[in-house]
């Protein structure tokens, strides 16, 4: 018998357009911005930035401390050299007043005198005070101060001359100068103390300059790299922000590239699992075909063996022999036809459970609004005459309203509670529990029995075709669990069993709150 | 049906050939069976050399049809078949192990005229065989013109 599917018949379904997932390899998702974005790090800058103007800020204000330093150095060189000026303008207009006395005796000049000496010498007075620090000009002053007081001396000695009348003596004494030597050492020592004064403001103002230029210079580099880093501060808030949105886009083209694959997986496994469907049909529907002749043939066989035996029997007894003589080989015969005929009955069941299971994968499920309480009960009100037999009771919680297959729902329930039902735990009255968990989307419903349970090496076989577990004394295929599992996960749910031996069995079924209306079967 | 009908038999299980024959002559059926079992030997003989079936004008045709060939489908010849002017209204009984829905009209749609799941359960087969012999003794079968 050829293999040919119904709905397939013809032509077979091209190769899938599967969208191109080889364009984003795994790789690529993780990869590119981490790096990128890491750097130069915007505190690091900020930080930096802070230093920078820190440290103008501590420079400018040090420079600022030293140029006002300067201007009062300046000044106080000023008031150095004005003093010395004071000193040489109060010497002369001693010596003016001095001379003035000798040549005319007048009282004037004498009290001019006076007041010029009493002014010159707190003038050097306070140059020294001034120039404590400078060693070479304290020099200076301290060899100032007897020449000064030896000029003076000079002075009073020709006035108390000319005031005692001696005005020849004086004039003489005048004439004969006898400080004349002190006085021009006093003169150069003024002009050395000024000259180094003048140096000192000079060397001072070009310090000040210095000071002036290093603000300036500190001020503008300082405003340069805070425009500086300012400015880079700028741009790399610019890349990072371009790489954010690089990634973003990244991100969204990958979140594309990945739904895209899952579309693909999931259509890859439409394929796959129709394939099985079709697989399973084919193979249970081409077995049928050699059974029918297998069974057919050995029924001719029965048939002929009747007659074949009818007519041995009449032979026997034509020959005088007992028409019992082969009854030992007709009994070799019933055995062996017996056997073949039960095998070929398992067989044909086996085939018949696969071809169902496999026409189940293929139905349309209709989603409707399915009150499961109701159904639940409906379930328990058809299995009441086996409840009451087993002394068992069948309890359901609060059930919600679901949107799904109202059949697919009906052999679901049925296979589960009848399996509960089938296999309690002899002398402890049964009971069942249905109840239901939400979670979002879905709806965990639990079947809970405390029957015989199940041993743990066998939860998975239980979900397998023709796989039963503990003792086999009750009838069946073991075709049930396969059944619902094969249902629900059509429904795009998923089935669990918790069980512990000797105290009850969990089953949980998770179902989606509406089945989607596209159950991806495109074949019958 | 008259002793003249001829009932051409494509199947290419010779073992389920062999059983419909049998069961079919349980029935009292006595008309010719022809049996092929493949597609391209029995489109030669139902349309002949020049594929036109005119060979069969003034002869009565059943056809037992099986839809799981190995060369072409039973479908294909069914669709044949009542296309053609001269064997358009010869009765085609399909019998098949298909049960399946879609399958069913299909055959219906193409003017198959029975369409007969063959069980798999040996006792049933025959039966629904012997049934068909039956059915067979009754009906009328047109000449082909």
């Amino acid at each position: 018998m050829a293999l040919v599917m119904p709905g397939t018949s013809g032509h077979e379904n091209p190769a899938r357009d599967i969208p191109s997932r080889e364009k984003a390899p795994a790789g690529d998702v993780s990869r590119a911005p981490a790096g990128r974005l890491r750097l130069p790090g915007p505190t690091l800058l900020l930080v930096l930035g802070f230093a920078v103007l820190a440290s103008i800020s501590a420079m400018s204000i040090t420079l600022v401390y030293r140029a006002q330093d300067d201007a009062d150095s300046v000044t106080h060189t000023l008031r150095v050299m004005n003093a010395i000026s004071q000193l040489q303008v109060m010497v002369r207009r001693a010596e003016s007043a001095e001379r003035g006395f000798l040549i005319t005796g007048g009282d004037g000049f004498l009290r001019f005198y006076e007041e010029s000496k009493a002014r010159a010498l707190p003038s050097l007075d306070e140059i020294g005070a001034l120039t404590q620090d400078n060693p070479a000009q304290q020099a200076r002053v301290a060899e100032a101060r007897p020449l000064l007081d030896s000029r003076f001396a000079s002075f009073e000695r020709a006035i108390a001359l000319r005031q005692s009348g001696d005005v020849e003596a004086a004039q003489a004494d005048l004439k004969a100068d006898r400080s004349e030597g002190a006085m021009s050492r006093l003169g150069t020592l003024l002009i050395d103390m000024k000259a180094a004064e003048t140096q000192l403001l000079d060397s001072r103002a070009i310090a000040s300059r210095h000071s002036a230029g290093w603000l300036t210079a500190v001020s503008a580099g300082g405003f340069a790299v805070v425009l500086a880093l300012g400015g880079l501060a700028l741009y790399l808030n610019r890349r990072t922000i371009a790489a954010l949105e690089e990634a973003q886009q990244e991100l969204e083209t990958v979140n594309a590239g990945l739904e895209q694959r899952v579309a693909a997986r999931t259509a890859d496994l439409k394929e796959a699992n129709d394939e099985i469907q079709r697989f399973a049909y084919i193979v249970s529907h081409d077995l049928r075909s050699p059974l029918v002749n297998i069974m057919g043939f050995t029924s001719e066989i029965e048939t002929m063996r009747t007659e074949l035996f009818q007519r041995l029997g009449r032979l026997r007894e034509t020959a005088g022999e007992a028409r019992e003589a082969d009854a030992e080989m007709a009994a070799d015969f019933e055995e062996a036809l017996g056997f073949i005929k039960t095998s070929i009955t398992r067989m044909d069941r086996l085939i018949n459970a696969i071809l169902a299971l496999s026409r189940e994968g293929r139905k349309e499920f209709m989603p409707v609004d399915v009150d499961v309480g109701e159904l639940i009960a409906n379930i328990a009100g058809s299995m009441a005459h086996q409840t009451n037999e087993v002394g068992a009771v069948i309890r359901a919680g609060q059930l919600p309203v679901i949107h799904s297959d109202r059949l697919a729902l009906e052999q679901i329930f049925t296979n589960l509670l009848d399996n509960a039902l089938k296999y309690l735990r002899d002398g402890v009255p049964g009971v069942i529990e249905v109840s239901a968990v939400n979670t979002p989307g879905f709806i965990t419903f639990v079947v809970k029995d405390n029957g015989r349970g199940i041993d743990p090496k066998d939860r998975g076989r239980v979900f397998e075709l023709f796989r039963r577990s503990g003792r086999q004394d009750r009838p069946g295929e073991g075709i049930g669990l396969a059944h619902v599992r094969a249902l629900v996960r059509r429904m795009g749910g998923l089935i669990s069993l918790d069980s512990t031996l000797g105290e009850g069995s969990t089953l949980k079924v998770t179902l989606p709150r509406r089945l989607p209306i596209d159950n991806g079967h495109k074949d019958t | 049906m008259t002793e003249h009908v001829t009932i051409v038999m494509v199947e290419d299980d010779e073992g389920h050939a062999r059983l419909i024959e049998k069961n079919i002559r349980r029935a009292g059926v006595r008309n010719d069976i022809l049996p092929f079992t493949d597609g391209t030997s029995a489109v030669q003989f139902l349309f002949g050399a020049d594929g036109t079936g005119r060979d069969h004008i003034g002869r009565a045709l059943l056809v037992l049809l099986d839809l799981n060939l190995p060369d072409m489908t039973g479908v294909e010849i069914l669709a044949r078949i009542k296309q053609n002017e001269h064997l358009k209204r010869s009765p085609v009984v399909v019998l098949t192990t298909t049960d399946d829905k879609v399958e069913i009209q299909r055959c219906y749609d193409l003017g198959a005229n029975v369409y007969v799941t063959k069980p798999v359960n040996y006792e049933n087969f025959a039966n629904a065989i012997r049934q068909l012999g039956l059915f067979f003794s009754v009906i009328q079968v047109p000449e082909t013109d």
